[in-house]
């Protein structure tokens, strides 16, 4: 694994720096505020067309807003399967080293410039200068091809992913390896407006190929607290807010109105395989002195799934396999009767995650290693890092390799049977490079306006298909 | 200790499994008992071990018995006993499932080495729900489908789907539904987010009429040999859809132009869509002589007493009916969804309506009004459905109705809801 990319990838998904000690007084008029606001649901009616949605997160809002803005290649849905998105078909050839995807005609930009293969091929070598499961990306009439000098066989499911969301290029002067903003014009059912008092405000994409979305404009507000989204949502300044998942329990005592995700974010500790830890008998033992049913009960509420696997059982159905036991006898034994010399472990940065990493030290310490957590906001080389991943496919193959091409291995995964999964997952997790933890599901509250949310496989809110309740 | 783990795969395809049903029949498990007993007997060889079982699906604890049963006779076929704890050897065998299907796990344990072997199953059909009390509402799937159904028709040996962005004629055969044809609307226009359709038989009865935003589509078929074949054109209309059709036991001439009560019902009812919406705008033909509010849905209601009516439901959420110089207020409609559709079951008053509704539950239910004056009063227990009802109409005999319910896994499945008078 390469510890520089691990290392990226911590401060990728760390949009948030929430430093601040929070103040939980006061916490339970406002939880008495959302209860009394727990109506019940009326029937069904076919979705409104109209009206404002507004929603609030804790990080950065161009986040939740990029696949309201921009599409893929390709799409996924709930049960895993690939659906035709910008492309209406595709086809491999040459044992998976070449892949060519037809665009969808019609299609165009929120500027009205056309989509086409060029505009695709631009838009992806901007997104993915490194790491690219392809070695090469070309523009052959109304098609786009892909070559690799290793097979591809996930390509279409890996295309779904956030990674590879097409924008105009020329709408932002995107450059090899840059991140796309918000003001890029995509293909998809939202375009951007303005960014007025934080708030990034979207507008309804009446030419949209998937249909015209039901609200006319969605406002995200970044970085609030969740103490101050809940407030917003109990006296209706915000109709979707967020729910961390240590949140999850108190968020349903108080009958909200909760959507959540199966586990999708992998709470993962990644171990560095060089220098203290080059050892793998020692990154064994910190795998075995790991409470993860601490880290679960405590830190998480209960709300997390415990885990030893890459993949959650939900995909697979063998995660019980791998043993999450916690062993500090035989983390000892497995050390040798030597203290290593201290380590040092990061994390992603927010409060839970940071108490998260307090509590992973405490157990390695308890089985003879020396660890101190470092401050938040300060990224640094660090033995360990605790991370949050997040599964983008439901797809258990490409959930696989796209997990494994997160933390820099790059290997694409050729098994698609349970078994042959298993082995892969088996043969990475036997480096004890990562040491899976947990799995949270994401979760969030609505207001009682809000109608039909679903949530992608990846638990993100699925805002194009949300309708008002009254809107006119 | 060094594990050295052996995995062994075997896909087992077996169709219509009823895991879910309570006490299903063992020998539904019978395939998935053999490969696995058969991959455990390639590890293990001949011999004695101790098999545990335990089960981490859906499967009722109630079968457990049966499963082990039959793991442990097939077991014995390649001579591995089931024997006690004493064993040297264990065979931990783990009834466990994923979202798309069941897999049972085998950690097959000599000494300090364990190998694992997996075989998979595919996942069972839930029970099916029925109403007990007044009117009894059944329902039966007709057809699923990966994609969006918009509206569908049966025909003398299949049917015609209507997907937002083409029609599909399926064949009838013993494997169930075959697609035969396959041809795109071609729509220029964006096309909506909540796309509607209605699909019709056609006047001479070897075809059908479909309206979609925007388009029109006619299909017939062409008597030939071997099989004949469908031919279908589309082209863009902004013509009204007819969306009530009177039945076959209806018959009568209607006036032109504005339409009496009489009229109602022995006529096709017409409505103009808004192709960028969701909704029929409120102008119908025939004209009824009172300015309709936009609506989501209409039926026509067969009172004995007081003759047809027209019921729509508003984009307000208010049900309205007319049935002769005004529209008034329905109450007892409050549970309403946006869809219903009528029902001539020949219980109690003869037609009832059927109406979709949610409530809390995650998924839509179905149930049966009468409507003998300006209430709504139920006459049946809701039926459960599969997911949320995305359209609801009433077949051409007017005897049943169709739903299309997208479930969790979002698929769309076609049921066909009818009603039987309880005595």
């Amino acid at each position: 694994m390469r510890w520089t990319v691990l290392r990226q990838v911590a401060i990728n998904r760390n949009p948030t720096l929430a430093t601040k000690t929070r103040t939980w007084r006061g916490w339970g008029t406002l939880c008495l505020v959302l209860a009394a606001l727990a109506l019940p649901a009326a029937a069904r009616t076919r979705p409104h067309y109209g009206d404002t949605l507004r929603v609030e997160v804790e990080g950065d809002p161009w986040q939740q807003a990029r696949r309201l803005v921009l599409d893929g290649l390709t799409a996924i849905d709930a049960d895993g399967n690939i659906h035709p998105a910008l492309a209406t078909k595709w086809k491999s050839e040459n044992d998976n080293h070449r892949w060519q995807f037809s665009l969808r005609p019609g299609v165009h930009f929120h500027d009205g410039s056309p989509l086409t293969s060029a505009s695709v091929v631009a838009s992806l070598g901007t997104d993915c200068a490194t790491n690219c499961p392809w070695t090469a990306v070309h523009a052959v009439g109304s098609s786009v091809v892909f070559t690799s000098d290793s097979p591809m066989p996930n390509l279409p499911a890996l295309l779904a992913g956030d990674g590879y969301l097409i924008a105009l290029t020329e709408s932002w002067g995107g450059t090899q390896g840059g991140v796309i903003p918000p003001n890029a014009k995509g293909t998809g059912p939202f375009q951007f407006t303005a960014f007025n008092n934080g708030a990034l405000i979207l507008e309804a994409n009446d030419a949209c190929w998937q249909g015209r979305p039901f609200a006319d404009k969605i406002e995200i507000v970044g970085h609030k607290s969740i103490r101050d989204q809940w407030l917003d949502l109990s006296v209706g300044r915000a109709d979707l807010v967020e729910i961390p998942a240590e949140q999850l329990r108190q968020a349903r005592e108080q009958h909200l109105t909760v959507e959540a995700s199966q586990p999708v974010e992998l709470l993962a500790l990644a171990v560095a395989d060089g220098g203290v830890l080059g050892d793998p008998h020692l990154r064994a033992a910190i795998a075995l002195a790991v409470d993860r049913g601490a880290l679960s009960n405590v830190i998480f509420q209960k709300q997390g799934e415990i885990t030893a696997s890459l993949l959650p059982s939900a995909l697979t159905g063998y995660a019980f396999l791998f043993s999450a036991d916690h062993d500090v006898n035989k983390a000892h034994e497995l050390r040798g009767g030597l203290t290593p010399p201290p380590l040092t472990l990061s994390t992603e940065g927010n409060a839970t995650m940071q108490l998260a990493a307090q509590r992973i030290a405490l157990n390695l310490r308890e089985a003879g290693f020396n660890v101190q957590v470092t401050p938040t906001g300060k990224p640094q080389h660090t033995d360990l890092v605790l991370l949050r991943l997040t599964l983008e496919s439901n797809q258990p193959q490409a959930a696989l390799e796209s997990l494994l091409l997160g933390v820099g291995v790059a290997n694409p995964v050729l098994e698609s049977a349970p078994a042959g999964l298993f082995r892969v997952e088996h043969e990475f997790l036997d480096t004890h490079t990562l040491i899976p933890l947990l799995y949270l599901p994401r979760a969030y509250a609505v207001g009682g306006r809000v109608r039909d949310l679903r949530l992608s496989p990846d638990g993100a809110p699925q805002l194009a298909d949300v309708s008002l309740e009254d809107a006119p | 200790m060094k594990l050295v783990w052996l995995i062994a795969m075997i896909i087992s395809s077996l169709t219509g499994l009823m895991a879910q049903v309570p006490n299903a029949a063992p020998s539904l498990w019978e395939q998935p008992a053999v490969s696995l007993a058969d991959e455990i007997a390639g590890i293990l060889g001949p011999g004695q071990a101790h098999l545990t079982i335990r089960n981490l699906s859906t499967i009722s604890t109630g079968e457990i018995p049966a499963i082990r049963r039959l793991l442990e006779q097939d077991l014995k076929n390649h001579g591995v006993l089931a024997s006690g704890a004493e064993s040297a050897n264990a065979i931990r065998i783990t009834l466990s499932e994923n979202m798309r299907e069941r897999l049972w796990v085998a950690e097959v344990i000599e000494g300090s080495e364990t190998r694992v072997a997996m075989v998979h199953v595919e996942p069972g059909t839930a029970p099916q729900a029925q109403s007990t009390t007044g009117l009894t509402l059944r329902k039966q799937t007709v057809f699923t489908s990966k994609e969006a159904v918009l509206t569908m028709l049966e025909t003398a040996d299949g049917l015609v789907a209507i997907e937002p962005e083409q029609i599909v004629i399926y064949n009838h055969t013993s494997e169930g539904w075959r697609e035969q044809k396959r041809v795109g609307i071609a729509q220029t226009r964006p096309l909506a987010r909540d796309p509607r359709g209605v699909i019709l038989p056609s006047a001479s009865g070897d075809g059908f009429e479909a309206s979609q935003a925007g388009m029109v589509c006619s299909g017939s078929f062409q008597p030939g040999q071997p099989t004949g074949e469908w031919k279908v054109r589309c082209h863009e209309s902004d013509d009204p859809w007819t969306i009530v059709q009177p039945s076959v036991t209806q018959t009568g001439s209607a006036n032109q132009g504005t339409a009496t009560q009489m009229d109602v019902g022995v006529t096709p009812f017409k409505a103009f869509y808004n192709a960028a919406r969701n909704y029929f705008t409120g102008v119908v033909a025939p004209s009824l002589g009172v300015d309709l509010p936009p609506f989501y849905s209409a039926a026509i209601l067969q009172r004995p007493a007081s003759g047809a009516a027209l019921l729509i439901n508003g984009i307000d959420g208010k049900v309205q009916i007319w049935d002769g110089p005004s529209l008034k207020p329905v109450s007892g409609t409050r549970d309403w969804g946006s869809d219903f559709a009528a029902l001539n079951s020949g219980c109690g008053a003869g037609t009832q309506i059927i109406a979709s509704s949610s409530g809390e539950a995650p998924a839509d239910s179905l149930r049966t009004y009468e409507l003998p004056a300006l209430e709504a009063i139920p006459a049946s227990a809701p039926l459960a459905m599969d997911g949320t009802v995305t359209a609801l109409w009433t077949a051409p005999d007017g005897k049943s109705v169709f739903a299309v319910v997208r479930n969790a896994a979002d698929q769309y499945e076609v049921d066909r809801v009818t009603a039987s008078c309880n005595q």
